[in-house]
């Protein structure tokens, strides 16, 4: 309410010396003001008024305006303004007809040219006062329309390209129903998952969002996602899932897909490479025998890297399964293909 | 008692200063670890698992027969391992037309998934099957040694088949573990968070691995702890190895030891910090050594 004063008053001022020849006294209420809060900003403040002094303006600050007030800006609120107006409009109503009489009679004592010059004033200051507002008007509405914008993100059915069941893959969500993840029908999208999730945190992975493209079949949208792989399997998004959704499992089959529709980064063939080739994902290498030997160890642990008959076990299920087919593997050279 | 021992990759091939402190522990447990003669990668449930279901539960039923034919339970002391290993075990229990699938794959190498073998977890057997009295009365000289506690993500997870008595969310097997040695387990912040490393993706994203465990380590030495425990030498390997990553990528000084829960064990027992290979590994534990043992 004090600060609607202060707009008020300071409106009221300008209209004032409009009629009185004196000059804007808002900025020495501002140095005023100032003034009163520290020590230091106090002889910064008078300079400014003995400047104003120097230049030959009155510096007579009426009492009633040393009030708290912002450093003079346009972020004026609309709603201020008009009330201000309004109040204005009021006071000029109410004031007595004497009054108002005296001071047409003012006006009209004054020079021709003098009068002509204050009309132009006003109107230059009316002018400027509707350019403020539209401005202001004309920000609020964007900024209004930029927030509904990012909401509707939110929800499928603003984007601008609309889904329809052509977009919708039904053998997609059936996988994942034949794989024995019925729960991906009791997701209710509450999002307790995308809350808990720490790769949700610091990448794009929405592990909500994702579990509802699963049920609804948005098969390409899915497999095609980077962000798919940013999941650590740490089950906490599972364990929380307040409708028992096997989320990990959601993940791990929409992988599988990815995977088998070529979706697969070359750091990870090259761990299923290791296994093919040694029976392991971090094979033994030099350093380690030599520290197994040096504490008591047998040079190789009695894993596939000292059974070569165990090895070949391995590398026959791996073809069985067609695993060497889908990374790539090439026998000849125990590398990639590509 | 004995027991089958799976050894898996990263253990025995990175850090064998854990296998070690492991078969010194059992000795003096008088329980018996055989070697599964044979065995392979579990294989890497975030690898394998997200790429090829099939192939995955085929390779872990493979190493699960050898554990059936030595008629004994497995053990291992990776959370890796053990979330592949106690996942296809259970799954192949359970459901018949898979179980089937993956033996007439099996029966191309004249194996047979029976369902006969229980996968069991190192720190849930010491637990469980040992008990904490045990376990203390082996403790030579008790550690003086603050730790931050890091259980790891296929430990206790999913709670709906694993069945390790605990609270996934809020659980206390690894600290009572840890303060039966003498050490403390601090907490902090966010303790339940995974390392980062799994499910593929510091084989495929190193800079958002390496973000995780910036957060893990960021909290670890806000509690002013001396050391890291895990039971996951994935875990492990990713706060040892991850730990100078984050400081090149961050330009930070992290310097918090990582001890396997075994290691600690060792340590407790009066093995050297060479018998253990913090020698070998790339965080410096000399002082929190040093200070563990009041030397």
């Amino acid at each position: 309410m004090i600060i609607r004063g202060v707009f008020s008053m300071s409106i009221i001022n300008r209209l004032k010396s409009l009629f009185t020849g004196e000059n804007d006294n808002e900025k020495k209420d501002i140095s005023n003001d100032v003034s009163n809060t520290s020590d230091d900003v106090q002889v910064t403040s008078s300079k400014i008024v003995n400047d104003d002094v120097v230049s030959g303006t009155k510096t007579t600050v009426p009492r009633e305006d040393v009030v708290k007030e912002e450093p003079k800006d346009d972020k004026r609120d609309i709603e201020t303004l008009k009330e201000e107006v309004v109040e204005e409009l009021h006071k000029i109503k109410e004031t007595p007809v004497d009054e108002k009489i005296e001071k047409v009679h003012e006006l009209k004592e004054k020079p021709l040219e003098e009068k002509v010059e204050k009309l132009h004033e006003i109107k230059e200051k009316v002018e400027e006062a509707v350019e403020i507002i539209e401005e202001d008007v004309k920000n609020k509405v964007e900024e209004k329309s930029n927030k509904d914008t990012k909401g509707d993100n939110m929800t499928l059915l603003t984007d601008k390209e609309l889904l329809n069941d052509s977009n919708r893959d039904p053998d997609f969500t059936a996988e994942f129903i034949d794989a024995g993840i019925e729960t991906v029908k009791h997701c209710f999208q509450c999002g307790t998952c995308s809350g808990s999730c720490p790769s949700g945190r610091r990448t794009p992975y929405k592990v909500r969002q994702i579990v509802r493209k699963c049920l609804l079949g948005l098969k390409e949208e899915v497999i095609t996602d980077d962000a798919l792989w940013m999941c650590t399997t740490c089950y906490t998004c599972q364990e929380r899932c307040l409708r028992s959704v096997k989320i990990v499992e959601i993940i791990k089959k929409a992988r599988n897909i990815a995977a088998h529709a070529g979706y697969m980064a070359k750091p990870h063939k090259m761990t299923g490479v290791f296994v093919l080739n040694t029976g392991h994902a971090v094979p033994i290498n030099d350093a380690a025998k030599a520290l197994r030997t040096k504490i008591g160890l047998p040079e190789v642990p009695p894993t596939t890297h000292a059974y070569p008959e165990a090895l070949e076990e391995v590398q026959k299920l791996c073809k069985i399964t067609a695993f060497d087919e889908l990374i790539g593997y090439d026998e000849a050279t125990g590398g990639l293909k590509e | 008692m004995e027991i089958a021992y799976f050894l898996g990759c990263i253990m025995n091939n990175r850090y064998p200063g854990v296998e070690k402190a492991t078969r010194k522990l059992f000795e003096a447990l008088d329980i018996e670890l055989k070697d599964m003669e044979g065995a392979s990668c579990c294989p890497a449930p975030g690898v394998f698992g997200s790429f090829d279901e099939e192939t995955w539960a085929t390779i872990a039923a493979r190493n699960l027969t050898l554990a059936e034919d030595m008629g004994a339970d497995i053990m291992t002391e990776c959370n890796g391992c053990f979330g592949s290993l106690f996942e296809c075990n259970h799954m192949l229990k359970e459901d018949e037309d898979k179980k089937a699938k993956i033996n007439a794959n099996l029966a191309e190498i004249g194996r047979e998934f029976k369902g006969t073998t229980n996968v069991k977890h190192f720190a849930q057997i010491l637990r469980d099957d040992v008990g904490f009295e045990k376990l203390a009365s082996l403790i030579e000289k008790p550690l003086d040694l603050n730790v931050a506690v890091h259980y790891g993500c296929h430990f206790l997870k999913p709670t709906e088949t694993i069945g390790i008595e605990d609270q996934a969310e809020n659980p206390s097997i690894l600290d009572d573990l840890v303060e039966i040695t003498g050490a403390k387990s601090v907490d902090y912040k966010d303790k339940m968070m995974c390392c980062g490393a799994g499910g593929g993706l510091r084989a495929r994203d190193l800079d958002v691995t390496t973000s995780f465990t910036k957060e893990k380590l960021d909290h670890m030495t806000e509690a002013g702890v001396d050391a890291i425990v895990n039971v996951c030498p994935f875990c492990h390997m990713q706060f040892d190895q991850g730990q100078t990553e984050v400081n090149e990528k961050y330009g930070t000084d992290f310097a918090l030891p990582v001890f396997h829960l075994a290691q600690l064990y060792g340590l407790a027992m009066g093995l050297s910090a060479e018998e253990l290979t913090f020698d070998a590994q790339k965080i410096d534990a000399t002082p929190a050594i040093k200070k563990a043992l009041g030397e």
